[in-house]
């Protein structure tokens, strides 16, 4: 059965294999979620497109929002009306929602209102390893935390019931290894929940949804805190907090969420089953204290296994102090598991033998094999597609920066597939004393061109502090792409114009948020669930902010695209210019590609590499001649244009 | 045996997350537990991309701890060795297709990619073993070259040390493959499996 089959499904007790975001979504579902709302990010999206799979059928709003802070408020303005909702994003995307979340705490919610965040331990798909926990402990909400699939769905599920019981908002904090991973999972029932959305003004509370509203926001912070008693109490009986203690062990284990799954499996292969008493949490805030406490006074060690930093150790160091106080506590605060990086199920397990006096077994000639092996790996360097037109958007600034950039240019990045910009594939290795002064480092491929690079929208903001501060060696470029122009820069770009910044603003778009796997957004002209919506053109909105250089090129024409920059390069002001080409995948799968490929006429090729350094991975360099691997060329023609003997061209 | 643990790894667009799928639905199917722990990147194609599947009656983490893989399926040679020097158990085994895609940095000369028999050799070192196919040209003679998952997976299946039964898996893919190409991946499922018993 297909995940769309599968996600509206009313058959309890059916086992089937849900991915951890699938299983977040079915969770939701069961508990007759009424809107749903999220912004695109790895590993969390998979949420709200499951979510999208289900809306039309059974009848709920499901949205892609224009950023996270938007959809955090479009769930929360239903919940205010006593109907179910569910925001899901990464971990980065809970930092553009926190305004509104430490805010909407203190008048809480009446519909049940989850938040469901994946973080991303090991920054697989992200800029940081932030642990969003902490904010769920900031924000005085409780956090669930899964160990598994099963665990994703039924506390989702169970989540709303909580949110409405304490009436407060309530985190579903994932991590890659549950969002991205896939279990058998026993479905439950669906709820069948039509509410009627109703507005009371002073729902138990005057004013109830107006911070500023009388009593005012000292008192709605006393009403916060007085939820804490009650929430502390039902952490207690939750299924997903258990203690097994038997006899008299010396050894306690606390391990949450994904951390149990792995300290379970280390237990069992160290064979410490019957000897060690475990504490499996599933609320690292508010922890079940009393359980913990019990389990802190009958053992003389404990070590504490959880996925981030060390919100659970530091309050068992804080309850340890009263309940035992020789207590042994070990953990990421100790420094044996590591504070930086995801743990796994051998990090957790040489732990643990270290601590229970257990020698692992070693092979120490196989370990010298592996080191060998080891060196005959070559690296999977990751690229832009075959043809993607952010290849030929990079090239012709590479070619207009040569020309009138200046001695330094500084080339502002951004989040997407145009990231890669910055992660110098091609890059030449930097020395020390490159490094002890501003030099500028040829661009020699798509890949070396980005120089700074942090969040989504902040290049376009850093280019004009740049310009500001009086930068005059080169240059001030911004790239942004189109799914992050609508999330994050429309106020960037009316404060550039505001404040008289100068520089070059160069967007690409590609018509989809593209990295994240292609989710549609309001250039695209569809919406979450497939319905045509009205397509935004970012020049109309940049006209509207009052952009003067504006021009819209293809970048698939590299000597039109690089005339383009070139005249924005020598504008005396704020200058945009808007590369649009569809993704090449997208393209591909719509068919509406030339189908074709390139060949390369030996005679004619002199081996100069340029084609190389264009960085398609559609490029072969064999025996001193560039070639094109035809199962993975897609016939762009950009090649053609880079080839400055005319060896390239298009094949049958 | 408690559980198997096997990596199937490759490059993006391989399908290598899929043909995991399957053998964990199908291990569902047979009343096992399941967990698949995916390494996929970004939307991207031409990265590394390797999942891990565990099945038994009592599995709780998701990914296959080092050395703790019975067998490492490659859809893709040079994936085969990364994933093996970490995960190959002692005595496992790697199934790979012989057919390579050159990362680009062995393309702008930084990197050399290993040929088969170094690979062959390379694997023994660790202890393993090795059965190699073609898997592409078996996947072009199924009718698309973008069954070589499903080649591999019936490869997989011919080695017969899954608990799983060749009907569970056959049903899989009958009801997840994409709608239109079910006949086309259970040619590519014979093949795979019928090149394995014959070695
Ligand atoms: C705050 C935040 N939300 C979401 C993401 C996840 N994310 C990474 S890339 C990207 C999309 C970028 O799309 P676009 O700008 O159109 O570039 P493309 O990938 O299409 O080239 C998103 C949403 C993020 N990094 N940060």
């Amino acid at each position: 059965m297909r995940i769309e089959d599968i996600i509206v499904e009313d058959s309890p007790g059916k086992r089937v294999l849900l991915m951890g975001n699938e299983a977040i979504a079915r969770g939701a579902i069961e508990a007759g979620v009424g809107v749903a709302a999220s912004y695109p990010g790895t590993p969390a999206s998979e949420i709200l497109e499951t979510l999208a799979l289900a809306a039309p059928k059974l009848g709920f709003h499901a949205e892609w929002s224009t950023n996270e802070k938007v959809a955090f408020e479009v769930a929360a303005g239903a919940a205010l009306t006593g109907v179910r909702a569910l925001t899901s994003m990464k971990n980065a995307g809970l930092n553009w929602v926190m305004d509104m979340f430490m805010t909407l705490v203190y008048g809480g919610v009446r519909g049940g209102f989850v938040i469901a965040v994946a973080d991303d331990p090991s920054a697989h798909y992200s800029s940081n390893e932030q642990d969003t926990r902490f904010a769920a402990f900031y924000g005085e909400i409780p956090c669930l935390e899964p160990a598994d699939q099963q665990e994703a769905k039924d506390m989702t599920r169970y989540a709303f019931e909580l949110s409405e019981q304490l009436e407060l908002p309530v985190m579903v904090r994932s991590v890659t290894r549950v969002s991205h991973a896939s279990g058998d999972v026993e479905l439950g029932p669906i709820a069948k929940i039509k509410r009627r959305p109703v507005f009371d003004k002073h729902w138990k509370l005057p004013y109830r949804w107006n911070v500023y509203g009388p009593p005012g926001p000292v008192e709605k912070h006393r009403w916060l805190h007085s939820r804490q008693p009650m929430a502390k109490k039902v952490v207690e009986k939750l299924p997903w907090n258990r203690l097994e203690l038997r006899g008299k062990p010396k050894l306690g284990i606390i391990a949450s969420g994904i951390g149990a799954s792995y300290a379970r499996e280390a237990v069992r292969r160290l064979g410490l089953n019957k000897k060690v008493a475990f504490l499996k949490i599933g609320t690292p805030t508010p922890l079940p204290e009393r359980m913990v406490s019990r389990l802190l006074r009958a053992v003389k060690t404990v070590i504490v296994v959880e996925e981030g930093d060390p919100l659970v150790e530091l309050q068992v160091r804080g309850l340890a102090r009263d309940a035992s106080p020789k207590l042994r506590v070990i953990g990421k605060m100790s420094g044996h598991l590591p504070q930086v990086g995801e743990i796994n199920t051998d990090i957790v397990l040489r732990a643990l033998a270290k601590v229970a006096g257990i020698r692992p077994r070693e092979d120490r000639a196989r370990e010298r094999a592996r080191a060998e092996v080891s060196k005959l790996v070559a690296p999977r360097s990751s690229t832009l597609c075959a043809g993607c037109p952010h290849l030929g958007s990079y090239w012709a600034l590479k070619q207009a920066l040569r020309k009138v950039g200046g001695k330094v240019p500084i080339i502002n990045g951004d989040i997407g597939c145009y990231e890669q910009g910055g992660y110098g594939i091609f890059a030449k290795e930097v020395k020390p004393k490159d490094t002890a002064e501003s030099v500028r480092y040829a661009i020699e491929s798509p890949y070396e061109t980005l120089d700074t690079n942090y969040i989504m929208g902040g290049g376009i903001g850093l280019l004009q502090g740049e310009f500001h501060a009086g930068y005059t060696d080169g240059a001030i470029v911004a790239v942004a792409g189109d799914s992050t122009f609508f999330h994050a820069c429309i106020p960037a770009v009316i404060n550039a114009v505001y404040n008289k910044a100068k520089g070059v603003f160069l967007v690409l778009d590609n018509s989809w948020t593209a990295m994240t796997g292609h989710q549609p957004h309001p250039g695209t002209g569809l919406t979450a669930t497939g319905e045509p919506a009205k397509q935004l053109l970012i020049e109309d909105i940049a006209r509207a902010c009052g952009v003067e250089f504006l021009k819209v090129v293809d970048p698939f024409d590299l000597a039109a695209t690089t005339a383009a920059i070139e005249e924005a390069l020598k504008f005396g002001g704020f200058a945009m210019v808007i590369a649009r080409r569809v993704c090449t995948l997208q393209a591909l799968r719509q068919k509406k590609f030339i189908g074709k490929r390139m060949v390369v006429d030996p005679n004619k090729c002199t081996g100069c590499r340029l084609c190389v350094s264009f960085g398609c991975p559609g490029v072969l360099f064999k025996d001193g001649k560039g070639g094109i691997d035809p199962l993975i060329c897609n016939g762009c023609g950009m090649c053609a244009q880079v080839c400055p003997t005319g060896a390239i061209s298009v094949g049958e | 045996m408690d559980e198997v643990n096997l990596i199937i790894a490759g490059v993006g667009g391989q399908g290598s997350v899929l043909a995991s799928h399957l053998v964990a639905m199908a291990a569902i199917e047979e009343g096992l537990r399941a967990r698949v722990g995916e390494t996929f990147g970004a939307a991207m194609r031409g990265g590394s991309v390797a999942s891990h599947v565990r099945i038994g009656k009592n599995v709780s983490a998701p990914l296959v701890p080092e050395g703790g893989a019975e067998i490492v399926i490659a859809l893709e040679p040079l994936e085969g060795l990364r994933n093996a020097v970490k995960y190959l158990a002692k005595g496992g085994l790697l199934l790979t297709n012989t057919r390579p895609l050159a990362p680009v940095d062995v393309n702008i000369g930084r990197a050399e990619y290993p040929s088969m028999q170094t690979i062959e050799e390379a694997v023994k070192k660790l202890g393993g073993k090795i059965i190699a196919i073609d898997a592409t040209s078996l996947a072009q003679q199924a009718g698309n070259v973008r069954t070589v998952n499903v080649v591999m997976l019936g490869a997989l299946a011919g080695i017969g040390k899954l608990p799983i039964s060749l009907e569970s898996l056959r049903c899989a893919i009958r009801e997840n493959v994409p709608k239109g190409t079910e006949e086309v991946n259970l040619r590519a499922f014979e093949l795979g499996l019928n090149a394995v018993r014959e070695k």
